[in-house]
């Protein structure tokens, strides 16, 4: 018995010296900031190393998933502590860190303010909060060969259009289920409904915050014809948002609305068994293709707590310029929030298949009159859960719109 | 004086630890539970008393989620002291491969319990799940069976990920209940006569009684604090929630501190109730002769 | 006989139940990701891939996140391990074979925690980490598992020392053995199995921790594998692929162990407590 316990002593005491070695060294002297950033945001060592050459700061990345990372800046922020001087900001964020108070005012000159449509979003009672350095927005894909074989000559411009030639793919027997959209309760689900109500009818909210009856009704009942009909996979109701995108790429779905990213990613063929045959259009509206979309862009934004706050500063400006951000596309394929950068991709030859993807960036803006408001995810909640709960038969289109107006009624009057 | 000393010499750095680390802390987030406190708000914190727990236990979603917790406690416990006495007393046996046996049984421990959600998920999943195409295989079914959109099946499903993970602890705490058994008594015990079932029944179930305890401590414990197998079969949607769920909505996307830490407490406040239910058996100490 | 063949038939269904899920994530493991959404009912992949193996055991990004994660796990499982060992036995001998007072109600206090969700205390216990500037560290997070796991290993093993009959300590100290001594020279020896079951629950638990170190450790210096794997299902990009292959990889350090202590937990627990 000896023996098994000297063994096991050992064994930790070779791995506890281990651990010892990897203690972390600390120079006070040099300038230091953290940088708190999901895996898509993290700049490459070589361009860090230019970044610390330049001005002489030394950047740690603190590379967090990215619903984590809301949690921690949270828990920080209870304690008068920072998570980290430059921190993700998701547009859904906005609202809840400017009530908190947990973000810090950045300056931006107006030129550069007017080349990024998307800063609007981060921009409370005229103050700019983070700047965005990835940009997505809502495009629309669909399959040209499935479309061709079910007889359909052109893509679709209006919803009316998507559904008719859902109908029409499921009975030429091309595609079981033609139409793809996140159903599953979760966050998803929210900006599905949302986007799909601005861009049939150009609103989602009224002036006070609550949900405008007649859109968001057209839009609930809109999906539910189509499940009823079974337009729409029944797992989209179960699975993640990703999932119910993705079946645009195996070719188990024949039209989807949804992340920017799909137009690189239907051309990999890693990820993609139809490629070649998926390409990016307009967003369709209620009579011809719609006049906005919604983006769901990502910033970063410098906390309050922060003891680093020009660094941090310094860092952001750099991080979000635009030579910085052609050179994101190229490692990290971030879409750019400049227009002109991301037409200047575009035009060389950088960004491929893009199609329709230039013309919907300059038609960006923001379903929220008001911003993204204070209880932002309180009302997520309350909409992806009513969804879902049309979605699985338990409420119908008129219940769940009873169930989300309800809550959100109360929440936008406190 | 040396001799007084030296027990609580033994346990001081038990106690430091847990005091520093367990106790302030818990009584820190009780403090938060009476405060009116939520992020979003911040220059509007004040001492409400027992507001929050009146408002948590005023909901209906509070409820709902309890019956959830309520059903995975119920289902969990039952399967996994049942499956676990078993595989205890299967590792028991020797034989050749009994070696072999023990590194398979503490597999699904070593998963991370996220990890154990995202892998029962291939399986449950109504898409591309390993369940549904092997019934599709059989031609049991010819359509995909949707695992995880009712609530009870889903809940089901959540049960028997977490039983699956949480089996290998208690099967091992009983092994290890088992091999305490000093083996004179079994001697004894078969010279008297005895037939192998009124050994088990009057040697072997009496005398594990308190592994099983604290097996079943931990096991309702889990069960309890279920978390992260719900996140990923099936997110934080209505449908699955449990009250732990609930609390981290309510503290982490809500940002509300106060009725979040209410909530946590209440959550608490279950376990403890199955936990000192538990302490009585588990005081019984073993004394052999 | 017949025991032989339900002894069989037992083993078959018990391997069937626990290693069948790893099969399946293996087969996900090694299907290219367009293949997985497929509709095919075929329970095998039509086409296979290793690449998600060799991203993670290749030097990329990815490959080193994995890698660091590994370590740092392991890390936290000896510090885990040599600060709650000590403990733990210290306060099993002292509970189980002590006479003094408040002994029961230390014994009840210490097994009650074993009720308080990690959600009661993680952020009190985060404030306290960013005030002494304790966070992203592997020593601390291994001090707050050693705390979670004190009451489980603390009463599995005074319960064992319970049963090592009396008369032999008393032998020692009628010998002119101090308390300590008897405990070290009697008391330990005999301990062997319900030690190596203590530290595979430590090693265990502390591996598969995943909600503590989300919160507390942030760089990729201190996160454990656990962590580093779940980050492979983001937000935008759901590798399937590659956390199940992993979810495989993490698995093999604590199944190897298991798979070299299993000769001395067997024999061990076999010829252990209680010689005749």
């Amino acid at each position: 018995m000896k023996k098994v316990i000297s063994v096991v002593l050992c064994l930790g005491l070779t791995m506890g010296m281990m651990a010892g070695c990897g203690a972390k060294e600390e120079n006070e002297g040099s300038r230091q900031i953290t940088f708190m950033i999901p895996d898509w945001g993290v700049p490459n060592d070589e361009l860090l190393a230019e970044f610390t050459e330049e001005t002489g700061i030394d950047v740690v990345i603190n590379e967090v998933s990215w619903d984590d990372i809301r949690d921690k800046i949270a828990i920080a922020a209870s304690g008068g502590s920072s998570a980290a001087d430059v921190v993700e900001v998701d547009w859904s964020w906005v609202g809840e860190f400017y009530a908190a108070d947990w973000l810090e005012e950045i300056e931006l000159p107006e030129e550069e303010k007017a080349d990024m449509p998307t800063l609007d979003t981060f921009t409370v009672e005229g103050k700019t909060l983070a700047v965005p350095y990835a940009n997505d927005y809502r495009l629309s894909y669909y399959n040209t060969v499935q479309y061709k074989e079910a007889g359909i000559q052109s893509p679709p411009k209006t919803w009316d259009e998507v559904y008719e030639n859902a109908k029409i793919l499921k009975e030429a027997k091309v595609v079981d289920y033609p139409f793809a959209i996140p159903l599953n309760a979760e966050e998803a689900a929210t900006t599905s409904l949302i986007w799909l109500a601005y861009t049939m009818n150009g609103v989602v909210f009224n002036g006070d915050g609550t949900l405008n009856r007649d859109s968001v009704l057209a839009a609930l009942n809109y999906e539910e014809k189509m499940l009823q009909e079974e337009l729409i996979d029944p797992s989209d109701k179960t699975s993640s948002g990703m999932d119910a995108y993705r079946r645009l790429l195996s070719g188990d779905a024949g039209f989807m609305t949804g992340p920017t990213s799909f137009a690189a990613r239907s051309s990999n063929s890693e990820e993609c068994s139809v490629v070649g045959q998926i390409e990016p259009i307009l967003v369709p509206g209620k009579i011809g293709n719609s006049e906005h979309t919604m983006a769901l862009p990502e910033a970063i934004g410098i906390t309050k707590f922060s003891k680093n706050k020009e660094d941090a500063e310094t860092f952001v400006k750099w991080y979000t310029s635009p030579k910085m951000q052609k050179e994101l596309y190229k490692t990290n394929s971030a879409i750019p929030t400049h227009n002109t950068v991301l037409e200047e991709l575009i035009s060389d030859g950088t960004i491929t298949d893009s199609g329709a993807m230039l013309e919907e960036a300059k038609r960006i803006s923001s379903p929220f009159p008001n911003g993204v408001p204070s209880y932002y995810s309180e009302m997520s909640n309350a909409i992806y859960n009513a969804v879902n709960k049309m979605a699985l038969g338990e409420l119908t289109s008129e219940e769940a719109f009873a169930e989300m107006d309800g809550k959100i009624t109360e929440l936008a009057g406190k | 004086m040396m001799k007084k000393a030296l027990p609580y010499l033994l346990l001081a750095p038990m106690m430091i630890i847990m005091g520093v680390l367990v106790f302030y802390p818990v009584i820190e987030t009780f403090s938060y539970s009476l405060k009116k406190w939520k992020l979003t708000a911040p220059g509007d914190i004040s001492f409400v008393g027992l507001g929050n727990y009146v408002s948590v236990l005023k909901s209906p979603s509070f409820w709902y989620s309890l019956q959830n917790t309520l059903f995975l406690l119920a289902v969990v416990v039952l399967f996994t002291t049942i499956i676990s006495i078993a595989v205890a007393l299967f590792l028991n046996v020797e034989s050749r491969v009994s070696g072999l046996m023990l590194a398979a049984a503490v597999l699904p421990w070593a998963l991370p319990p996220y990890v154990n959600g995202v892998l029962w998920k291939f399986i449950m999943s109504s898409g591309y799940g390993f369940l549904n195409k092997l019934l599709i295989t059989l031609h049991v079914t010819d359509q995909p069976v949707e695992w995880l959109s009712s609530r009870w099946l889903l809940l089901l499903a959540v049960a028997l990920v977490v039983t699956w993970r949480s089996i290998p602890f208690m099967a091992l705490v009983c092994l290890a209940g088992r091999k305490a058994l000093p083996g004179s008594l079994y001697e004894a015990a078969r010279i008297d006569g005895g037939s192998s079932f009124q050994i088990f029944r009057k040697i072997t179930v009496p005398l594990m009684l308190p592994f099983v305890g604290i097996g079943i401590t931990s096991t309702s414990v889990t069960a309890v604090n279920v978390f992260d197998e719900i996140v990923a079969l099936s997110g934080m949607g209505d449908l699955g929630k449990n009250i732990v769920v609930e609390s981290y909505l309510t503290t982490f996307s809500f940002l509300d501190f106060g009725k979040g830490s209410a909530i946590t407490y209440l959550v608490m406040l279950l376990a403890g109730i199955l936990g000192i239910f538990y302490l009585r058996s588990l005081n019984r100490e073993v004394m052999y002769g | 006989m017949k025991i032989k063949k339900g002894y069989w038939i037992f083993m078959i269904l018990f391997l069937i139940c626990t290693v069948g899920p790893f099969v399946w994530g293996f087969l996900i493991s090694v299907t290219p990701e367009y293949g997985m959404f497929g509709k095919s009912s075929s329970l095998l992949p039509e086409q296979i891939t290793w690449d998600n193996y060799k991203i993670l055991l290749g030097g990329g990004r990815q490959g080193q996140l994995f890698f660091t994660g590994m370590l740092n796990s392991l890390k936290a499982v000896a510090l885990t391990l040599l600060l709650g060992m000590p403990a733990a036995l210290l306060s099993a001998y002292a509970l189980a074979r002590m006479e003094f007072q408040g002994r029961k109600l230390i014994k009840n206090m210490l097994l009650i925690t074993m009720v308080i969700p990690v959600m009661a205390t993680i952020i009190p216990i985060y404030r306290i980490y960013a005030d002494y500037q304790l966070l992203d560290n592997i020593f601390w997070l291994s001090v707050i598992y050693v705390s979670a796991l004190l009451p489980v290993t603390t009463w599995l093993i005074s319960n064992y020392f319970a049963t090592i009959p009396k008369e032999l300590e008393e032998a020692a100290l009628v010998d002119g053995c101090g308390r300590m001594r008897a405990f070290l020279r009697i008391i330990l020896p005999a301990s062997g199995p319900v030690v190596v079951s203590a530290a595979l629950i430590l090693f265990l638990n502390t591996w598969s921790q995943f909600q503590i170190p989300l919160i507390l450790a942030s760089s990729l210096a201190t996160k454990p594998v656990a962590v580093v794997t779940s980050e492979f299902m983001t937000k935008d990009a759901v590798q399937y692929g590659i956390t199940a292959a992993a979810g495989i990889c993490a698995v093999v350090p604590p199944a190897v162990l298991a798979l070299g202590l299993r000769r001395f937990l067997i024999s061990g627990m076999m010829g252990g407590a209680v010689k005749e």
